[in-house]
């Protein structure tokens, strides 16, 4: 399968080609009043409505700024990721199309299944699912679900 | 945001390197590519899917592509284009500062002769000689023929005219040799003819000489006072077989500056052996020194004629220079005149400067001219030295003009758009599942293709920057080079001063004398001196002990006469002196005598009887206003865009210590401070050059750097002259 992987600091993660709805220059937010932080804004996508997750923020990491090179990573919903023809992989987005908003984007990357590796229980995350090699690189590949399951981020909601 | 209409540099146009030709080429051709694949793309959609939506959605992407495509093409052109104008601006104005820096140097010079001769003037000697002269008129005429026999020894002739010509003889002599820069020096009486010069090789031809011809000489007879002279521009003199520059001024009558008119005085600048010098500086040479083909640095008078060249065979003086006509003379002090033109069959750069002479001397109306050819201004610069600083901030410095910048951010742009719409394309085709995945190479192939496009830009950008800064390196060695050799120049006449004053009668005979009123006559003198200079303090005259007993402020008079100077070094350096042609100098430093942070302090020995070598009676020493000196100089020597100094640029010297003992900017580089500059750039020998990239309180600085070689006699103190400018 192709994931398209981008950065989020230096680390360098992946998502299924599958699940992405649309990417695009992370511009047009439009801020929402009394939304929690970690919530970058809404963008309006040919008609929907689209919330933008802030990454950086999600891991807890450092705040994904927008600059030239930040991009936003749009994902199906569920009932569009059931509309992609042959589909032969089993995601799960969510129930509403929404957006995470990441530093840099990098390579298409076509990875066979029996190379992804579980993640070490050591560096494990909800939102992490697999591990791939690609030299002395790691990338890791993550679980929309989780990552789009704004339950998920209770601390920062609160 | 990019428009090919305005485009200067374009790909055909012959100075655009080989090298940058190719790139253009394979860059063009990649993007030239991208349009059949998005033609095979629409047809693809068409193919893959009966959704009327889809199909648009692909053909869209596949529009967008060609878009950014032609969009990067044009950019390209542009992109070119700037590379080349920025090489080209930045070369012009290095060319047009060094055009300006020669004509300056020769200009200073002159400026100094000025003051030279109407000083001299007022030498006993020569107004003596002539009194003598006019009272024997038949003797003149002897005097001169016996002059052709060797000397003046005929006892035929008044013997007390005799002396006084031989005196005068030697006295001009003893300027020569504290002045190395003419070549003859003559006293003429009122009816033009020569009674005394300084350059014995050329006795017997010039004594008895009739000048009244001769417009330096008429124009001297009209002076109002010993204020006036004249100077006569490059022509031809009797006196010489070759063009001569000479500066004239009356004699008078007692040595008043408002006596009578009784003769003039000539001096003879050796003005090709002091241009040579200036003009073959700062042109490149060759692994044997020899200057470049197709680079020529010569002035030319107010007529448009060449007066002195680089290069004589190919730009020959007393002729028009083979360069365009409006080129040759230009009309007003300042103007400067950037051209291209066939020089000597080069493709060439011509910068003209006319000079606006220097401080209150106007010049003569000359041009200082510099051609190098066109290929040279766009040649890569084959140092590749590493200066430990990134392709990527070294882009972003301010070294690298604004558009460029910008055409680096549209570039950039560009790329992102490319990729996004790639990436989108792959989305879409994954959701079209198998029959989408003939869709997969195309996107890859323009992923591909954006990649590597822009990826060959941004080498040529990397390349422009490394350029950008190796000329603008350059650019500061050549200013420390200039800020060093004034200074040279500037001490050495200083030098030449203090040798010619250490003789003057008054001083050797107060010493000798050792009476009140001869003290306070060689201090009125030591103020006539001081009066017609700016850059001294004071002078002083110290007998053997060490005691001062003249100087020419009154006002520092009570507070000197109680010092005893023995200890200190310019003192001692005088008591060594036994030749009229030594002098002395004490570096840059903190001496009691003043009440100044820095002294500069030259010496020369006062002989007995005003002898050429003899017992030493005393020493003068000689003040020197060192941070006026330096200062303006340094000002002089800043970097400069368009006229405005560079922010944050600053010029300083240091001295062999290391230490800093003027500057432009004392919050950043103050005086006694040690800077951390790169080691290459403190460890020069005489007369290198050294550039580099240092950091001073966190901020980046380029930096150019140069060893004093000295002037002449002067050989330089082992000071270093350094120039910087931030670039973050």
């Amino acid at each position: 399968m192709l994931y398209s992987t981008f950065y989020l600091g230096k680390t360098q993660m992946g998502l299924p080609i599958p699940a992405i709805l649309e990417i695009g220059r992370s511009i047009n937010f439009h801020p929402v009043r009394g939304a929690p932080e970690i919530i970058d804004g809404l963008i309006n996508l040919r008609g929907k409505v689209v919330t933008i997750i802030n990454t950086g923020l999600a891991f807890e990491a450092e705040k994904v700024k927008s600059t030239d090179e930040s991009r936003v990573y749009i994902l199906k919903n569920n009932t569009e990721l059931r509309e992609v023809a042959d589909a032969d992989f089993d995601i799960e987005t969510s129930p509403d199309n929404i957006g995470i908003h990441v530093d840099r984007i990098a390579d298409v990357i076509s990875v066979e299944n029996e190379d992804l590796q579980t993640v070490p229980a050591n560096i494990n995350h909800p939102f992490y699912k697999h591990v791939v090699r690609r030299g002395e690189e790691f990338i890791i590949i993550l679980e929309p679900q989780k990552m789009l399951n704004l339950n998920e981020h209770q601390e920062l909601l609160s | 945001m990019s428009d090919t209409q305005d485009i200067k540099f374009n790909i055909y146009n012959p100075v655009i390197t080989y090298e940058h030709r190719a790139a253009f080429d394979l860059i063009v051709s990649h993007l030239q590519e991208i349009f059949p694949i998005c033609n095979q793309g629409k047809c693809k959609a068409l193919e893959v899917s009966d959704d009327p939506q889809k199909q648009k959605q692909i053909n869209d992407l596949m529009e967008k592509v060609e878009f950014f495509s032609n969009s990067l093409i044009t950019i390209t052109k542009v992109f070119f284009d700037q590379l080349y104008r920025a090489k080209q601006t930045s070369s012009q104005s290095i060319s047009q500062s060094t055009a300006m820096i020669k004509i300056d140097m020769i200009e200073r010079n002159l400026l100094e002769r000025t003051c030279d001769v109407r000083w001299w003037a007022l030498e006993k000697a020569f107004w003596q000689c002539i009194i003598l002269a006019d009272e024997n008129p038949e003797e003149v005429a002897r005097i001169s023929k016996t002059a052709s026999r060797k000397a003046t020894k005929s006892s035929s002739v008044n013997s007390e005219l005799k002396n006084a010509v031989q005196l005068a003889c030697t006295r001009l002599e003893d300027i020569r040799n504290s002045y190395t820069l003419y070549r003859d020096l003559v006293i003429v009486t009122l009816d033009g003819t020569v009674i005394a010069n300084s350059n014995e090789e050329r006795r017997s031809t010039v004594l008895g000489m009739n000048v009244s011809e001769e417009e330096w000489f008429k124009k001297a007879l009209q002076t109002k006072d010993g204020t006036e002279y004249f100077v006569q521009d490059i022509s031809r003199s009797k006196l010489e077989d070759v063009e001569s520059l000479i500066y004239s001024t009356a004699l008078r009558a007692g040595g008043d500056e408002q006596g009578e008119v009784i003769g003039a005085m000539g001096v003879l600048f050796d003005f090709q052996g002091e241009s040579q010098i200036i003009l073959n500086d700062y042109l490149p040479g060759d692994n044997d020194s020899a200057t470049l083909d197709g680079w020529f640095s010569f002035f030319t008078n107010d007529q448009g004629r060449v007066i002195c060249s680089s290069d004589e065979y190919f730009i020959p003086s007393g002729k028009a220079a083979d360069i365009p006509r409006r080129h040759w003379k230009l009309d007003n002090p300042g103007d400067v005149l950037v051209s291209t033109a066939i020089v000597c069959g080069n493709r060439s750069l011509v910068v003209s400067h006319k000079s606006e002479g220097f401080d209150e001397y106007r010049g003569l109306g000359w041009t200082s001219h510099l051609v190098l050819p066109e290929s040279a201004m766009f040649e890569r610069s084959e140092e590749n030295e590493d200066y430990g600083i990134s392709p990527q901030e070294l882009m972003n410095s301010r070294l690298i003009p604004d558009t460029n910048k910008q055409t680096y951010q549209e570039i950039q742009r560009n790329k992102g758009d490319i990729q996004l719409i790639s990436i989108n394309g792959i989305i879409l085709a994954t959701d079209l599942g198998k029959a989408g995945t003939s869709f997969i190479p195309i996107f890859d192939q323009i992923t591909t293709t954006g990649n590597s496009t822009t990826g060959k830009m941004e080498e040529l950008l990397s390349e422009m920057s490394s350029d950008m800064l190796q000329q603008n390196l350059k650019a500061l060695e050549n200013f420390s080079k200039q800020a060093i050799d004034l200074i040279d120049r500037n001490l050495f006449e200083r030098a030449a001063d203090v040798r010619w004053w250490s003789t003057d009668h008054a001083f050797w005979e107060a010493l000798q004398n050792n009476k009140d009123e001869n003290f306070e006559e060689a201090s009125k003198r030591l103020g006539i001196i001081n009066a017609s200079y700016t850059m001294y303090r004071d002078l002083v005259i110290a007998d053997s002990n060490g005691r001062i007993v003249a100087n020419s402020k009154s006002e520092n008079r009570d507070k000197l006469k109680r010092m005893n100077v023995s200890e200190q070094s310019w003192f001692r350096q005088g008591m060594q002196i036994s030749r009229s042609v030594q002098f002395g100098v004490q570096d840059v430093c903190n001496s009691d005598l003043e009440n100044e942070e820095t002294s500069l302090i030259y010496c020369g020995g006062i002989l007995e009887d005003g002898q050429r070598e003899g017992k030493v009676l005393g020493v003068l020493g000689i003040f020197f206003d060192w941070e006026n000196l330096a200062g303006p100089i340094l000002e002089g020597c800043l970097p400069r865009i368009k006229n405005e100094v560079v922010e944050g640029g600053a010029a300083f010297y240091m001295n062999g210590e290391r230490e800093i003992i003027a500057s432009t900017d004392s919050d950043h580089f103050a005086i006694g401070q040690e800077v951390n500059i790169p080691i290459e750039n403190l460890k020069l020998e005489d007369g290198e050059s050294a550039s580099g990239i240092f950091t001073d309180k966190g901020r980046k600085f380029i930096i150019g750097s140069s060893k004093t070689q000295g002037y002449r006699e002067y050989t330089g103190l082992g000071w270093t002259a350094h120039v910087v400018r931030p670039i973050d």
